[in-house]
């Protein structure tokens, strides 16, 4: 089944916005907001971790049900983990496909990588100081 | 110490209400703020100093070597980027447009991932709007389209639309009637008189339907429209016409779907259309605090708003070509100064990796996800609490941001500066 991964902010994103590091942002930005009839169906529960594909990317996110999406649609507040998936195809716009990127689910036993992970295969380089 | 008025520099309202208690070295209380304001003032997570990487290994720098070795990147560029500018103030933004354009390198700001698709709908149309002033005194109907003020802007409700008390709306949370349109029931949606929920990628048809009933061509309209029912948009438009005033504030529900710039359009020539019947205005919901400034400066010295090219010599612009994401995409520029934002975890992936393959330099107050992908980092004053400058709130007003003691960093506008003045020299200019 494919979904659409609709981004957007979070009043929790907003506060960290100054400590992408912190543990808590991690788990804003990693949480994968979900109708919870599609969890059902899928065999996820809260906190279940769940290998997110699209055409541009993978990423290991969190699910977490949410009763604002409806059927088929995703939602992961704008961040690095919700740009793993989306393209940089802009459509001549210099705007890419923020709120419709089509995208497919599994469950996983991986673990969902920290942010600086994340950028490190980019290819950055983590600074831990 | 207590200093009131003072202006929050998060969100685009810019609000300039707070009371905040400092102690001389730091901030230890924040008044009438919202969560965001809270942490951006309460919180102190600011990198101590200039960082830079050789290979795997992160040491610190002194200011003047980073200073130094930032002028030397960007010299050694064929075709350098200098993108954020959001988070800072207009004099800074200011000095990296000269930058940019003695380097003969290419500028742009954040709107290029937000409101750059309304600024080229405005391009084409014009922009109906009005200060937010104008909407708290007079507005008896608010829509808020594809934005969430609750999460995104918190105070927006309080300080112009549901719960602002204004001259001619004396009851606002009674006489004012308000609209959410949006893909998701938000917790905006919850609050709404009437609230629209369209299918992801509908907005153009709901706009271009809107527009056929104000028109008074309804009868093209046989169905539901994007998951819309004719019903609802027949009372929409119909609470839109019988308003005395009406306000629309759209967000990146709008940019970011499919239509981008012409869902903008057709908004705003639905505003014009309103305007047959009865006075109406639309405004962006402009997220960063003076990413509208970013705007005003590059317009005011280059005569465009961002993604600004000065590789010919002359001032180019060009969305699509000239944009940092698809500047990126094309791996096409060999050095990046990130000044406060942050592209690392707001660009899609493959832009982040061509941002870890050059030599990314970035001036910030904070470690963020753009931190891991550059070489040199050098830690700058945070606006509004220990620099001070112009902003431009979301509707366009210029406010002074206040400085509210004197911290251990220096300023953006002094570092970039610094580097102008490096820039300048080796250039002969
Ligand atoms: S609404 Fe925006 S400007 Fe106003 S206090 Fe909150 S974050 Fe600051």
């Amino acid at each position: 089944m494919t979904f659409v991964l609709i981004t957007g902010r979070t009043i929790v994103q907003g506060s960290y916005v100054e400590r992408k590091s912190h543990p808590d942002y991690h788990v804003e930005a990693s949480a994968l907001h979900m109708n919870p009839v599609d969890m059902l169906e899928h065999d996820l529960e809260e906190g279940s971790t769940v290998l997110v594909s699209s055409d541009a990317g993978k990423v290991v996110l969190q699910a977490r049900p949410s009763t604002l999406l409806q059927r088929g649609e995703l939602f992961v507040c704008l961040g690095p983990y919700a740009n793993h998936l989306v393209g940089p195809g802009t459509r001549g716009t210099g705007m890419p496909d923020f709120k419709t990127t089509a995208v497919t689910i599994e469950p996983t036993d991986d673990p969902v990588p920290g942010v600086a992970e994340l950028m490190r295969r980019c290819g950055g380089v983590p600074y831990e100081g | 110490m207590r200093v009131e008025d003072v202006v929050c520099t998060f969100c685009g309202c810019l609000c300039d209400d707070l009371v905040i208690e400092t102690d001389g070295k730091k901030i230890v209380g924040v008044e009438n703020g919202c969560t965001l304001a809270n942490e951006k003032f309460m919180g102190d997570h600011r990198l101590k100093s200039p960082i830079r990487r050789e290979g795997d290994r992160w040491s610190e720098v002194s200011l003047n070597d980073a200073i130094r070795e930032a002028a030397e990147i960007l010299l050694d560029a064929d075709r350098p980027l200098l993108y954020g500018w959001s988070g800072t103030h207009g004099e800074a933004q200011s000095v990296g447009v000269h930058l940019a354009e003695i380097l003969g390198g290419v500028i742009d700001n954040t709107s290029t991932v937000c409101h750059g698709p309304s600024i080229m709908a405005i391009q084409e149309v014009g922009h109906p709007g009005c200060t937010l002033g104008q909407v708290k005194n007079r507005a008896d109907v608010v829509l808020y389209w594809g934005a969430n003020p609750i999460e995104a802007h918190p105070r927006h409700l309080s300080r112009y639309t549901t719960y602002a008390d204004g001259f001619f709306v004396k009851n606002s949370f009674r006489e004012r009637k308000l609209v959410v349109v949006d893909v998701r029931e938000t917790e905006s949606a919850a609050l709404a008189d009437e609230f629209v929920r369209i299918e992801p990628g509908g907005d153009y048809a709901v706009l271009s339907a809107l527009r056929a009933i104000v028109r008074g061509r309804g009868e093209v309209i046989t169905g539901p429209v994007a998951g819309v029912s004719r019903e609802q948009l027949v009372r929409v438009a119909d609470l839109c016409m019988k308003a005395k005033f009406g306000a629309i504030f759209f967000g990146l529900g709008l940019t970011m779907s499919p239509g981008k710039n012409k869902n903008i359009r057709n908004a705003i020539e639905l505003t014009e259309e309103l305007n047959r019947h009865t006075k109406f205005t639309i405004s962006p919901m402009r997220g960063h605090w003076n990413v509208y400034g970013s705007n005003e400066v590059f317009c005011w010295i280059t005569g465009y708003p961002y993604a600004v090219d000065f590789a010919r010599g002359i001032a180019f612009y060009n969305p699509g070509e000239t944009t940092s994401v698809d500047i990126l995409r094309r791996e096409e520029c060999d050095a990046c100064l990130v000044v406060a934002s942050d592209p690392g975890a707001h660009f899609p992936r493959a832009c982040a990796e061509h941002l870890a393959r050059i030599p990314t330099i970035q001036i910030d107050p904070h470690v963020n996800a753009t931190t891991h992908l550059c070489r040199l980092q050098i830690p700058v004053a945070v606006t509004g609490i220990d620099a001070e400058g112009t902003a431009y709130r979301m509707d366009g007003v210029p406010i002074r941001t206040r400085k509210l003691f004197d911290g251990d960093h220096p300023s953006d506008t002094e570092i970039l500066e610094r580097i102008y003045a490096i820039v300048k020299e080796a250039k002969g200019a």
